[in-house]
């Protein structure tokens, strides 16, 4: 699928078309012997400059939604529209350029790269997208800057506190610019002081007009959103806990 | 992503582990040195060969009493042993076109004594033009002339190393009395050495006639030297002798009782021996590369398997499965490609100091380096693939999850 394509807007109609919009969409695990279905005609539209909490107990099939809306992994029926472009039949290339242009990632384990400084680890995305090494350089500081770490450029993720690597996980979402960021238990691995930064953090994004959706077990973190959905058993619930 | 962003990876990553890649590319290094090194100690070799025949006279041809037959590449008979050739052949051959000068040499051991030093050596009868049939210069005294020949005299000069174990120098040359098989001899010479083979330089010469009438009985020679005139003449000099002797010897079967061998002919031999002794070394030095390549590949898969979870985070943030590909297989190349040039490194200092060692100098070959660095990088990316294609192809949900 050429580059064009994939940047093109699908809908036709004039209204703002929604970040996310799942139409239907099942995840079924095939085993071989059974067949075990993760998620189960799952409808949901985030719209643009939403704060969504997808909140649910461990085994609703948090991680499964959390693959598919980051596009890791595609859904096995139903239709999946990002950011006005259909991404449910992509091939494993056209996921990674979506993943690279249109998603940022906040990972529970921060999932920084190993033995790399701050800086390069916030510039890695941008190097994906082929920017040039200077720019994306400029551009990884000014991320890490804002999000008060510009005294830790260099510092190794090893050489760094777990909110202080969280922050560089947010810079290295941030730093692409992207429609949508996904957040799963960012605060997951954080003391209740650091958590609460970060979650903060969140808060401060959506204020500047960012569409979040952040993916957790714990209703605290969730109650951060604007809007909180419920996942259980591979079902989606809207509204307040049931 | 960009080639020199793959570089820029590459470099970081063997940058931090860098005892693991200096290992890795010992193996390379190791191969590459040794191919580099053994083609040039083959060549080597070849060329201190080929440096002493041609020290033997470039011009020269040998005629060599008895036959021989060639079957195929052995040549059997009684090549040396036999009585056929005289000093009146010697002298019809010097009266050829084409022929510079003619040495025969009357050959015989003799214990030969001066003062209290002894030593059997090879004594040899001939005439003036062995000196520059036989590409040899004096150092010492005068060789022998016309004139000692035609009057039998008593003289000699001995080669190099014999003097040296006769305990003789410069000083000696016209007052030592040498005794040869008994009989006095008038020392007139000592030749410069001309290395090759210590037999080169282990020799007594005295003129043709005095050892016809002294020590060999008959009128027979053990071998005739003959320079040609000009190193293209030597074929058909070669065919004139032939001619010549068939004649005189009364032969009209084709089967000859002589030899005539040519330096041409040995440096032949001699180089088709040296292709597959290079062939050979090359051969054994390349299993050392294909070893050093396994290990390269060993290492590549014992990363893509701790970086699974590196890997996935790629992904996840955008690599490709071909960004993820290109990466290991740019590592696998820098490995192998810093391996081989260190190697050849290694190699040329090594190649060097044999070559010193031997004698033979630095024998360098520029393709020797272009084919083992080729190798090299093949060596990179044959073994660098299959590690970089299951990288490559790592699913980024279990790679993610992966500890």
């Amino acid at each position: 699928m050429s580059a064009a394509t994939l940047l093109g807007r699908t809908s036709a109609s004039t209204e703002v078309p929604p970040i996310i919009h799942l139409d239907n969409v099942s995840r079924v695990y095939d085993t071989g012997r059974i067949q075990v279905p993760a998620l189960q005609n799952v409808n949901l539209r985030v719209e643009d400059g939403e704060f969504l909490a997808i909140i649910g107990p461990s085994g609703s099939g948090k991680s499964t939604m959390m693959n598919i809306l980051g596009c890791l992994d595609r859904p096995t029926s139903g239709r999946y529209i990002l950011d006005g472009q259909p991404v449910d039949e992509l091939d494993n290339d056209g996921l990674a350029y979506v993943r690279s242009r249109s998603i940022g990632f906040v990972f529970q384990s921060y999932n920084l790269l190993p033995r790399t400084s701050a800086l390069e680890n916030v510039a890695t995305p941008l190097m994906y997208q082929g920017v040039p090494h200077k720019e994306r350089l400029a551009r990884a500081r000014a991320a890490l800057e804002r999000l008060g770490l510009g005294d830790r450029l260099n510092h190794e993720p090893s050489e760094l506190s777990g909110g202080q690597q969280q922050r560089v996980g947010i810079a290295r979402a941030l730093v692409t610019e992207p429609a949508l960021i996904l957040a799963d238990e960012p605060t997951g691995n954080l003391d209740s002081h650091s958590g609460s930064e970060v979650l903060g953090l969140f808060s401060d994004l959506h204020a500047l007009g960012r569409t979040i959706v952040l993916i957790t077990h714990d209703s605290d973190v969730a109650a951060a959103a604007d809007r909180i959905v419920h996942l259980r058993d591979g079902e989606l619930q809207e509204g307040a806990a049931a | 992503m960009r080639f020199g962003d793959l570089i820029r990876v590459a470099l970081s990553r063997l940058g931090t582990g860098k005892l693991r890649t200096v290992l890795t590319m010992l193996g390379v290094i190791i191969g590459v040195a040794s191919v580099v090194a053994l083609v040039s100690v083959a060549q080597g070799a070849t060329k201190g060969i080929s440096d002493r025949l041609q020290s033997l006279g470039t011009n020269l041809l040998t005629v060599s009493p008895g036959f021989s037959r060639t079957v195929g590449t052995v040549t059997r008979g009684s090549f040396g042993s036999a009585t056929t050739l005289t000093l009146d052949d010697a002298n019809a051959i010097s009266q050829l076109n084409g022929v510079a000068t003619v040495a025969p040499q009357l050959s015989t051991q003799k214990l030969v004594i001066a003062g209290t030093q002894n030593e059997t050596t090879r004594v040899v009868g001939t005439t003036p033009g062995y000196l520059s049939v036989f590409a040899y210069s004096m150092w010492s005294g005068s060789f022998l002339n016309e004139a000692s020949v035609d009057a039998s005299l008593r003289v000699a000069v001995i080669g190099a190393t014999t003097a040296d174990n006769l305990g003789l120098t410069a000083a000696s040359v016209n007052n030592t009395t040498l005794y040869i098989g008994g009989l006095p001899f008038e020392l007139i010479g000592i030749m410069q050495p001309k290395g090759g083979t210590t037999a080169t330089d282990d020799l007594v010469l005295i003129p043709v006639s005095t050892a016809h009438e002294l020590f060999v009985g008959s009128n027979s020679v053990s071998s005739i030297g003959v320079s040609a005139a000009a190193q293209a003449d030597i074929s058909t000099v070669s065919g004139e002798i032939t001619a010549l002797l068939e004649q005189r010897h009364g032969i009209t079967n084709g089967v000859d009782d002589f030899t005539i061998t040519t330096q041409a002919q040995l440096l032949g031999t001699v180089s088709s021996v040296s292709d597959v002794l290079t062939l050979l070394l090359a051969g054994i030095a390349s299993i050392s590369l294909l070893v050093g390549g396994i290990g390269i590949m060993n290492i590549m898969l014992v990363s893509v398997r701790e970086r699974t979870r590196e890997i996935g985070i790629r992904k996840a943030i955008g690599a490709r499965g071909r960004d993820i590909l290109s990466q290991f297989l740019v590592e696998a190349l820098a490995l192998s490609l810093a391996g081989g040039l260190v190697g050849i490194g290694v190699g040329v200092v090594a190649s060097l100091g044999i070559g010193i060692y031997a004698g033979w100098g630095f024998v360098f070959n520029p393709l020797t380096v272009v084919v083992a660095l080729g190798f090299s990088l093949i060596v990179g990316i044959v073994f660098g693939v299959w590690p970089a294609s299951q990288a490559a192809s790592l699913d980024p949900v279990v790679a993610l999850r992966y500890e």
